[in-house]
């Protein structure tokens, strides 16, 4: 006989889920700047220790991160460089995500499971970064660009693997997973409730 | 609880790169991917006839909107996902394979939503069409995968959920799995 406790039903968390979603999203949204500011240096970081020869300089505008190149864009435009702008947005929707989850769950320590959920995906977000900006100068610039880039055929595909992977999947899983790791009491009392 | 990450991140990984081979694409990828914007348009047509689908496109007729189901948006990677999490939890196959299936079609289901609700909302406002797009819907899939997942694990016998065996019975009575 299964025990109904009385808290933690899974129909009860779906609805608290889908009522924090449009806060955390504005929240997201709004504060992107700030919020996205440690994944854009940390991107920063590993793209000029991977490729420095390749980086000049890495800018944040709200959640564009900018990169500037040492390549030049060709003949067609004398004395310039190739830059590459990457939507941060677009590998950060995880957050809104996760702190929905979390704060829907309303265990007592959700404000160290909020900041731990962050700390895991901020390299998550820097990955999609990167892998964004190195898809762009290896596979989908001009010739004449990719070629100074100097990518191997190996390579490439690995970038086009990564540039997969986080775009695909790890925005979307990664919250996931930090979700399940940081609530695994939750998870165990949801799972001897009714619905 | 280790056992299990290690063993979804490596089906993630390994299911994910088949995904993007060639063959997958040409034989699994692009025919689902195809049917399902035959299904969404099948549905849609119930209500609105000035919709046709052509491959992957579906558009009006009544204006120049069209969209293309692409990578990301037909509910093959959420749906690699689902497999993967519920392959690498302890459970018995008899439970998984009646989880996949089942979890396949809550997925798909609600990613035939998630079409049909972009292709209005595009014709309606850019700026939304792309928020939905690009963020909310992605979250809101990933989410529907984690609640079936979450479903699924609740319906499994408390020896395989738990990754170990039920405690004995008081009576003495024997167990049974």
């Amino acid at each position: 006989m299964r025990r109904i406790a009385p808290s933690a039903p899974l129909s009860r968390f779906i609805l608290a889920v889908l009522a924090w979603l449009p806060v955390t999203f504005a929240v997201w949204y709004l504060a992107a700047p700030i919020i996205l500011w440690p994944a854009v240096l940390l991107a920063e970081w590993a793209a000029r220790a991977g490729w420095g020869g390749l980086v000049s300089a890495v800018d944040q505008h709200a959640a564009i991160v900018a990169f500037t190149t040492t390549l030049k864009p060709g003949a067609v435009v004398a004395g310039g460089v190739v830059t590459v702008d990457v939507n941060a947005l677009l590998y950060s929707f995880g957050l809104p995500m996760f702190a929905a989850l979390t704060l829907a769950a309303r265990e007592p320590q959700r404000w160290r499971a909020l900041a731990l959920g962050y700390a895991a995906l901020v390299p998550a977000i820097a990955f999609g970064i990167d892998a964004d900006f190195l898809k762009n100068i290896a596979i989908t610039a001009a010739p004449q660009v990719t070629s100074q880039a100097g990518f191997s055929a190996v390579q490439r595909e690995a970038i086009a693997f990564a540039f997969q992977f986080g775009s695909l999947i790890l925005p979307a899983v990664a919250p996931a997973i930090a979700w399940v790791l940081t609530h695994r009491a939750f998870l165990e009392r949801v799972r001897r409730t009714e619905a | 609880m280790i056992r299990f990450f290690v063993l979804f991140l490596l089906l993630l990984a390994v299911l994910f790169g088949v995904e993007l081979t060639p063959w997958a694409q040409r034989w699994f990828v692009e025919p689902w991917t195809a049917t399902l914007a035959k299904i969404a348009t099948s549905l849609v047509a119930l209500f609105d006839s000035g919709v046709t689908v052509s491959g992957k496109v579906i558009s009006s007729t009544t204006s120049s909107f069209a969209v293309s189901i692409e990578a990301g948006c037909n509910g093959v990677e959420a749906t690699i996902v689902l497999i993967a999490a519920m392959l690498a939890f302890p459970a018995p196959w008899k439970h998984k394979l009646l989880g996949l299936a089942a979890g396949i079609v809550a997925v798909q289901g609600l990613n035939v939503v998630r079409v049909i609700s972009l292709f209005y909302l595009g014709q309606w406002n850019r700026d939304v069409f792309e928020w939905a797009h690009l963020y909310v819907w992605q979250a809101l899939i990933m989410l529907d995968v984690l609640v079936v997942w979450l479903v699924w694990v609740r319906t499994l016998p408390v020896a395989s959920a738990s990754g170990r065996p039920p405690l004995p019975p008081a009576s003495g009575a024997p167990a049974v799995a």
